[in-house]
């Protein structure tokens, strides 16, 4: 489990899903300084999202042999409430293209986040 | 071949659903999802349950069809998890149904990707696919170049003609990740996973109670007083209370719909009440040893009588109800009370057998679970607008004519029946009119994926 690593793989995938939605709407290549510069926000909401509310799940439970049941045990109820929340949060939106971008890539993120964070370091 | 499936079943996810309303496409899409649940799970299908699920799913669809209404959506949604739940896992019980469904759509791919195999303590990935490498290779380069066209852009006039030249246009990008989502869902579905511990818990808890550790005769009878005495004291206030509301039923003659309604409403609010605790008190008193204590025969009787003087108390708000109804007329309010009556009825005859058979709370919790999702799917198949329309027109003693027109358009073609056989007043034959005419240009403007059974009827 290495979280600064799983929070620069978070922030890409991220970054990939969110711009990817975003363009469908509306893309010129001016837009590109701002893609650059999204980096930011979107890394800041991935630390912030992994440190309060998957990495707590893991820390709490030390040890190699209980990333499979940390995993197990929390992971189906955050994905079925952070579902909840991201639809939730797209209907206030008004399903606005970036309300849509947000929730979309902070829903896909979390659960990709959830399964670097339990994948235990591979024996080859 | 999977993949094929699951590619075809994407395009037809798009084309149903990309930038549509509801109608059509939710009942085709209920019956792709069906056909392909079938195809990857036949031996899940061989089970009576799950057919009846299956079935009991296409008939939300078809009631999507027919009335195209938040409840029928809403019992089509339900219906569509309980039954993905089921094939999960068939012997399992409605609410983890609930949530085994609820995860396989939402996260079955993360789940299943994520398959550690204990003895070699490391992730199997499913696919032998680099991605950082495929990410290396098309991502970064795709990055640059894009900034290059940038700098270059700005470099040479002629060079940033042929760049603004260049028109994506044709490739709705939308309807690609529509298609995608759809992709994700259908593959999700596919395999239905099941949460763990939970799910083996669940198989493992029977609905019977057992003896806990050595009965300790002492305790179980200071149990046995101290309910004796509680449940004395309120089956004898719950008589004074019906006595008196009885006894007001029979005396009063006010007919005012405000003085109906405060009374169904605040006895409503009784009953919620009243029935939740005689619940949470019974399973209390009844959740271990004292079930077994051989004493417990004037307890037991008195939780009887009780269960008996709550549903005499749902009679007595029943009988104010229908008169409420009878005077004034169905409004959803009103049907929302009988459907809440027929809920705590079967409530109260589950607590009944869990007192009378020794059964836990889990035999509860799924008997009154499967109950309200059958009431559900039954009240999804009903034109409530309709019915409510027809009867304040023709049997009401007297009725809210707006409330009819604030209806859904489910009530138009009944109305402008009516319209047709009767002799209103100017005022309603106007509003009727324009009600029928809005509603005929909504369905005239309606898509093939969104059209409903009232298209047909217009034709």
């Amino acid at each position: 489990m290495n979280v600064p690593i799983t929070i620069i793989k978070a922030t890409g995938l991220s970054l990939i899903i969110f711009w990817t939605i975003a363009i469908t709407e509306d893309f010129s290549l001016d837009m590109i300084p701002l893609v650059l510069l999204s980096v930011i926000p979107i890394s800041i909401c991935c630390s912030l999202t992994i440190c309060l509310t998957i990495a707590p799940f893991f820390w709490s439970k030390k040890g190699k042999r209980n990333l499979e049941t940390v995993y197990n045990s929390y992971f189906p109820f955050y994905a079925i409430a952070l579902f909840g929340l991201c639809v939730f949060s797209t209907i206030e939106s008004n399903f606005n293209t970036y309300g849509i971008a947000f929730n979309t890539s902070a829903f896909f993120t979390a659960l990709k986040t959830w399964s670097w964070l339990a994948e235990p370091k591979k024996i080859k | 071949m999977k993949k094929i499936f699951l590619f075809i079943g994407a395009i037809l996810f798009s084309i149903l659903f990309h930038k549509q309303g509801v109608g059509l496409n939710l009942s085709i899409f209920s019956f792709i999802t069906l056909i392909l649940l079938v195809i990857f799970n036949k031996s899940a299908f061989k089970q009576k349950s799950t057919l009846a699920y299956s079935v009991l799913y296409l008939i939300t669809a078809i009631t999507v069809f027919i009335y195209n209404n938040s409840l029928s959506i809403i019992a089509n949604f339900v219906a569509f998890f309980t039954l993905v739940g089921q094939v999960s896992e068939q012997n399992s019980s409605i609410y983890i149904n609930w949530i085994n469904g609820l995860y396989t759509i939402v996260a079955g791919y993360f789940h299943r990707n994520f398959n550690i195999n204990e003895t070699k303590q490391k992730v199997i990935s499913n696919k032998d696919i680099d991605y950082l490498h495929l990410i290396k290779i098309i991502g970064i380069p795709l990055a640059l170049i894009i900034v290059f066209i940038c700098l270059y852009k700005n470099g040479n006039p002629m060079f940033n003609e042929l760049v603004n030249k260049i028109d994506f246009s044709f490739i709705n990008f939308q309807w690609l990740l529509v298609a995608i989502c759809g992709y994700y869902l259908l593959n999700n579905i596919c395999k239905p996973v099941i949460i763990e511990p939970t799910t083996t818990l669940d198989i493992n808890t029977g609905n019977y109670l057992s003896k806990k550790g050595e009965i300790n005769i002492g305790d179980l009878k200071k149990e046995h007083q101290f309910g004796f005495i509680l449940i004395s004291a309120l089956n004898l206030l719950i008589i004074l209370f019906l006595i008196t509301d009885i006894t007001y039923l029979l005396t009063s003659n006010d007919l005012r719909a405000s003085t109906f309604s405060n009374q169904v409403h605040s006895s409503i609010y009784t009953l919620i009440a009243s029935i939740v605790i005689a619940i949470i008190i019974i399973l209390y008193f009844f959740r271990g040893n004292l079930n077994f204590y051989s004493k417990n025969r004037s307890l037991k009787t008195l939780a009887y009588l009780w269960i008996t003087l709550n549903s005499i108390l749902i009679v007595n708000i029943l009988i104010k109800d229908f008169q409420y109804i009878y005077y004034f007329g169905f409004t959803y309010k009103r049907i929302g009370v009988l459907i809440y009556l027929l809920l705590t009825v079967i409530g109260l005859i589950t607590t009944f057998i869990k007192v009378k058979n020794v059964m836990n709370f889990w035999y509860l919790f799924r008997i009154n679970s499967l109950t309200t999702f059958t009431i559900l799917v039954t009240c999804a198949t009903v034109n409530w607008d309709g019915c409510i329309t027809i009867y304040n027109l023709n049997y009401a003693k007297s009725m809210d004519f707006k409330y009819l027109i604030r209806l859904s358009n489910n009530n138009v073609f009944t109305l402008i029946n009516y319209l047709d056989d009767h002799n209103l007043d100017n005022y309603k034959n106007s509003v009727i009119r324009r009600k029928y005419k809005r509603y005929l240009k909504e369905l005239n403007a309606k898509s093939w994926q969104e059209i409903q059974f009232d298209n047909f009827k217009i034709k």
